[in-house]
């Protein structure tokens, strides 16, 4: 009798946990807005606050820092990949003006004397990747994430003697540690046709 | 997916590499000071460039940031240079506001690890007259100050004997406060004597006026140091030696001593020349009050000048020595060695040593080559004084030195040759 009242709790727990997983899972998941502007998809995180912790310490320390950025397009339910945009965004923090300064390392745009929360926008804002290709009643996912480069990154792959393979193997097999910044974000399935439009960004450099 | 991070840190490298000054904002900023820290102390280069816990070349460079633009590839260069002459754990860099707008400070961190261990070499050295002298030792530095050392040492070069033994020391480098270090050393040594002294002393001395031969000496030495006015450093402590006598019975002779040294270590950097002074005044006093059997009051004097211009040094060393009393040999001078009145046989020129003691010590060095020339006399009081002359020339390499002196007499010419490290 216990054994089978046990039995009937079981199958209980997993149905409720089956049920809650997805529900978690939607309320964990951070909100990633997709737009387009006929040529190119952009992206807005409004959760994402990604000048924190030890990042935000080391920047006004005087010190550079990198974020790693990239937008990936997938079809098949994240099966195929389409295409892929990285982006490297170097930040630093002006001791005496307060203010931070951005330069797109891909695309050579630069930004200067923005505040935190502009920073965080402008480097968002700046995020391009490209819709050709795609067609549109087809679904399609998008997923971006960006990171913060440590130091040893930068300088394990290049060195006196030139660049390390080694070096760049080992920075990209090793899995993040609990003190990483890090951040990824998912969406889909989209379909072009049915994407907020934008009119097409023209950002000034400089 | 990883070959597409892949590529862009490796553009990002490559761009933090050759654009820094472009990326990093405050590179507009002129650099007011740079300090230092480290476990417990603290330098501002901008006020204090004696700073002698860092070696001068690295001193030299850290101190060149001052005045101009801020340079983050040149921060993290020195950080690495900082990291690798401290052994420490990590070395991070840190840019403040300045005292002045328009102007940062620059402040660099020094992290050790909490016990670290370290093997050198303090001494080693071939002559072609003396031999193989060296010493080992291994260090473990336990938290942020204290220092216990093991090392072992086979020394035919310093003194009349060759001492062989054992060196177990502790050092306090912060007794409570930054200008206070205190340091307890016991030593065990086997002595050996040349033949020449053994002789020596059969004919010379005369009973009760010099110490006879010993074969083993047990030396416990606590000191402590005191920081007067940086460069100013006092010395105090005692020295007790017990030293087995070889003839007869072997008895054990005790020889107990108060010690002080007074020194003034100096450096005046600028620009285009570096002038260096380094004074100092030691007093080992034997007496009754600390139950020796010797009784001596041992003085000795050092000066020494340096110039530096580029490739070219300049440096005068004078030394200085007064020995009063019954002491053992270890006590007396030499000269004839790896330092002093290098070239000449020290059991030629003196084969017990003397209890009086001047030399002179010119040194001249372009790049890695070295010339010098000495002079100097050493006797016993009452004797007549003879002075003697060297002359020489080497190569330093590293911590490496190779040279041939050859001391100036009339009739042969008998050159030594002398391979040496940390010297």
């Amino acid at each position: 009798m216990a054994l089978h009242a046990r039995d009937k709790l079981s199958r209980r727990s997993w149905l409720l946990a089956g049920l809650t997983v997805p529900l978690f899972r939607a309320e964990a998941e951070p909100l990633l807005n997709v737009t387009s502007d006929g040529d190119n998809l952009h992206v807005a995180a409004p959760q994402l606050h990604f000048l924190t912790g030890a990042p935000l310490a080391r920047l006004k320390d005087g010190n550079l820092v990198v974020f790693l950025s990239q937008l990936t397009l997938f079809r098949d339910d994240h099966v195929t990949v389409i295409r892929r945009t990285p982006e490297r965004f170097t930040v630093s923090y002006d001791l005496w003006e307060e203010k931070f300064q951005v330069v797109m390392a891909v695309v050579g745009r630069s930004a200067a004397r923005l505040s935190m929360e502009e920073t965080e926008n402008w480097c968002l804002g700046n995020l391009a990747i490209s819709a050709a290709g795609l067609e549109g009643p087809r679904p399609f996912w998008l997923h971006f994430e960006l990171r913060a480069a440590k130091e040893k990154e930068i300088s394990s792959v290049a060195g006196d003697s030139g660049i390390s393979m080694r070096g760049l193997i080992d920075v990209f097999s090793r899995k993040a540690g609990a003190d990483e910044q890090r951040w990824a974000f998912h969406a889909g399935p989209l379909r072009l046709g049915e994407l907020p439009r934008t009119v097409a960004r023209r950002i000034r450099n400089g | 997916m990883k070959l597409a991070w892949a590529g862009l840190v490796l553009a990002g490298a490559l761009l933090a590499g050759t654009q820094d000054s472009e990326l990093n904002v405050n590179t507009r900023y002129t650099v007011e000071t740079v300090i230092i820290s480290g476990d417990g102390w603290t330098a501002d280069l901008a006020s204090d460039q004696n700073e002698e816990r860092i070696s001068p070349s690295l001193r030299k460079q850290v101190a060149a940031l001052i005045g101009d633009k801020l340079n983050p590839a040149a921060l993290d260069d020195l950080a690495g240079k900082l990291c690798k002459e401290f052994r420490a754990r990590t070395v991070t860099h840190r840019v403040l506001r300045g005292a002045t707008p328009q102007y940062v400070q620059v402040l660099f961190e020094i992290r050790l690890r909490p016990t670290r261990f370290d093997v050198s070499v303090p001494k080693f050295l071939y002559a072609s007259e003396q031999g193989f002298s060296g010493a080992v030792e291994a260090t473990a530095t336990v938290g942020r100050h204290n220092g216990f050392t093991f090392g072992l040492v086979s020394d035919g070069d310093e003194m009349v004997e060759r001492y062989t033994g054992l060196v177990a020391r502790y050092e306090n480098t912060r007794l409570g406060t930054d200008r206070v270090r205190a340091g307890f050393q016991f030593a065990s040594f086997h002595e050996q004597w040349n033949s020449a002294t053994r002789n020596a002393l059969a004919v010379e001395a005369a009973p009760g006026e010099a110490a006879g031969l010993y074969r083993a000496r047990r030396e416990i030495a606590p000191e402590i140091t005191f920081v007067l006015a940086r460069p100013l450093t006092l010395t105090v402590g005692a020295r007790f030696e017990q030293i087995q006598e070889s003839a007869g019975a072997g008895l054990a002779d005790a020889s107990n001593a108060l010690v002080s040294d007074v020194r003034y270590r100096r450096r005046l950097d600028d620009s285009e020349y570096r002038q260096d002074f380094d004074a100092d005044y030691n007093l080992r006093a034997a007496t009754r009050l600390l139950a020796s059997d010797f009784m001596y009051v041992r003085h000795g004097w050092t000066f020494r000048y340096a110039l530096s211009h580029g490739k070219h040094a300049l440096s005068d060393r004078l030394m200085a020595g007064l020995l009063a009393g019954r002491a053992p040999l270890f006590e007396r001078y030499v000269l004839g060695n790896s330092t002093f009145l290098r070239g000449w046989n020290r059991f030629e020129a003196d084969p017990l040593g003397g209890n009086r003691v001047v030399h002179n010590s010119v040194d001249y060095r372009y790049g890695p080559f070295q010339a010098f020339y000495d002079s100097g006399a050493v006797w016993d009081s009452g004797q007549p004084v003879i002075v003697r002359h060297s002359l020489g020339m080497g190569m330093h390499q590293g911590p490496m030195f190779l040279a041939v002196a050859i001391p100036a007499r009339s009739g042969k010419v008998e050159p030594i040759f002398v391979v040496s490290m940390n010297y």
